[in-house]
């Protein structure tokens, strides 16, 4: 097995930092200046890596791998390159892990993909040749036995794939043991979780607990809200997870408060940290993460708010 | 069962034109029939569409099935000079029924009249769900006795996906049931968890994606 670890992310979980990662969504676009941009406003805020999304809720947009390649090049920023098996067969994902490796990106994140159904391009042949599992199985075998699905990687010509794999967990699923027992079987293989959003601290925890022995590192995943339109959307759009009314409550008072800008974004900021600060010290406290995972999109000055609130 | 509907009459139509204007229509007893597609009646509307639309039909069978060359075989000896008077077929079966007449019948133009949805179960009369998706590697002695490569939207073998919500699935809206969940709630009432957590290779398309032939003699 090659020397570990291949990465900024994680070395620093290895050697037992409190890190946090960012969320970064390249868009519908061939310029990926923009998110380059939120990549070094994660950077300066403290991320130790950025999430480069593909295709996110199955809407096409440029490829994850080109903007991962091109944030990390343009920002000197690290990114979680993620891989769906939504839009690649198991040749195509063997070869984008080869190539994901050979333009310096050291970290995936192993994912299904929302269904095309759920998107721009609802007519898509869904492919799901693999599932997660098989997937982050997959990143294994390349990276320690040097093959895919029993074929020998090229020897003479060096250069094997280094590059850590990570999982999805769903911190808000109902029933939880099935998510707990699909989790088990990449036990062993992935090296890092990133979770879906969280909003409540005993959800987390039930979580944590559920699945601490499988010894995944786990990033859990928050979604400060920028403003209350943002917020509005989150809890009525994204499915599973709902915002608290009171947190909602506070975000309208806001709003509606005939505040300048200014004075309305430092209150969202505010309230913000407030929110999320204990949580996250909370599930610091009780040993039961390796990190927080931020998904609030273009909203990065949050992130250096809720680390200097943390003891 | 194969299931089935009928395509539009200006598409049926548009296909019989780049033949000719006479028909000899041909229904299928099984499952076309059963899913009111190539039965007796539609049969029987279908060939007054055509009349009325002005084309020829020089004769009309329902045969028990339409996919065993033998049968069409047999059955349109009986009426040849019908069938050789007509420009084309048209066929209310499934997609197998119509390759056989053009395997049986290589001279004659076949016209399908019908779009095969999917290889189903009845629930009731009108009512038919998927249930199998023919991928030759039946995992149901494993999954309780559910389709996971059906039941599931992504066809995933291990387990559901982020797209699961109180038990629903992301890709029917959260209409439908989670197929993992489904599985999962199964297994439990079985007594039998411990496949749930089995871990599945992936499926062997090698065979799957491309034309295949079953030969038992």
């Amino acid at each position: 097995m090659p020397e570990r670890p291949f990465s900024n992310l994680m070395r620093a979980i290895q050697e037992g930092k409190f890190v946090f990662t960012g969320e970064l969504e390249p868009g519908k676009s061939a310029n990926v200046q923009p998110v380059v941009e939120e990549a070094l406003r994660l950077k300066r805020g403290g991320c130790v890596a950025g999430n480069v999304t593909q295709n996110p809720k199955a809407d096409a947009c440029i490829s994850s791998l080109a903007a991962s390649h091109l944030i990390q090049q343009r920002a000197e920023f690290e990114v979680v390159y993620q891989l769906t098996v939504r839009d690649f067969n198991r040749m195509a994902l063997v070869s984008e892990i080869l190539g994901a490796h050979a333009l310096g990106l050291r970290n995936i994140l192993a994912l299904t993909g929302d269904h095309p159904a759920c998107g721009d391009t609802p007519r898509s042949m869904p492919c799901y040749d693999l599932d997660s599992t098989h997937l982050v199985r997959l990143v294994r075998e390349m990276v320690d036995q040097h093959s895919a699905f029993g074929q020998k990687l090229k020897k003479k010509w060096g250069a094997f794939p280094e590059l850590h794999v990570g999982c999805a967990g769903n911190p808000n699923a109902d029933p939880l043991e099935p998510e707990v027992l699909k989790i088990g079987r990449k036990a062993g293989y992935a090296e890092f979780m990133q979770t879906q959003v969280v909003y409540d601290v005993e959800t987390a925890i039930r979580f944590c607990k559920a699945v601490e022995k499988y010894k995944i590192p786990i990033l859990m995943g928050i979604f400060p809200m920028k403003n209350y339109p943002t917020a509005k959307g989150f809890d009525m759009y994204v499915p599973g997870v709902s915002v608290p009314t009171e947190v909602l409550d506070a975000f309208k008072e806001v709003h509606k408060g005939g505040y300048d800008e200014a004075t309305k974004a430092k209150k969202y900021d505010e309230l913000n940290v407030e929110f999320f600060a204990p949580l996250i010290q909370e599930l610091k406290d009780k040993g039961l993460v390796a990190g927080i995972h931020v998904m609030a999109v273009q909203y990065a000055r949050v992130i250096p708010m809720l680390m200097e609130r943390l003891k | 069962m194969i299931i089935s509907r009928q395509k539009d009459f200006e598409e049926i139509k548009h296909a019989i034109d780049m033949y000719g204007r006479k028909v000899f229509v041909v229904g299928c007893g099984s499952c076309a029939a059963l899913c009111q597609v190539g039965g007796t009646e539609q049969v029987k509307e279908m060939v007054q569409k055509l009349v009325d639309a002005g084309y020829e039909v020089t004769g009309s069978v329902v045969l028990d099935e339409v996919c065993d060359n033998r049968i069409v075989k047999k059955e349109l000896r009986k009426v040849k000079d019908q069938v050789d008077e007509a420009d084309a077929f048209l066929t209310l079966s499934c997609g197998i029924g119509g390759q056989s007449l053009v395997v049986v019948h290589a001279e004659k133009p076949m016209v399908q009249g019908t779009d095969t949805i999917f290889m189903g179960m009845t629930e009731r009369i009108g009512r038919w769900s998927q249930k199998c998706r023919a991928c030759g590697q039946c995992f149901l002695n494993e999954t309780g006795g559910i389709c996971p490569i059906t039941a599931c939207a992504k066809s995933m073998l291990n387990g559901p996906c982020g797209g699961t919500v109180d038990g629903k699935c992301e890709a029917h809206n959260y209409e439908e049931p989670c197929g993992w969940i489904r599985i999962y709630e199964r297994l439990k009432a079985l007594g039998k968890l411990e496949l749930f957590s089995k871990y599945r290779e992936p499926l062997d398309w090698s065979e799957l994606g491309r034309q295949q032939k079953h030969y038992v003699r």
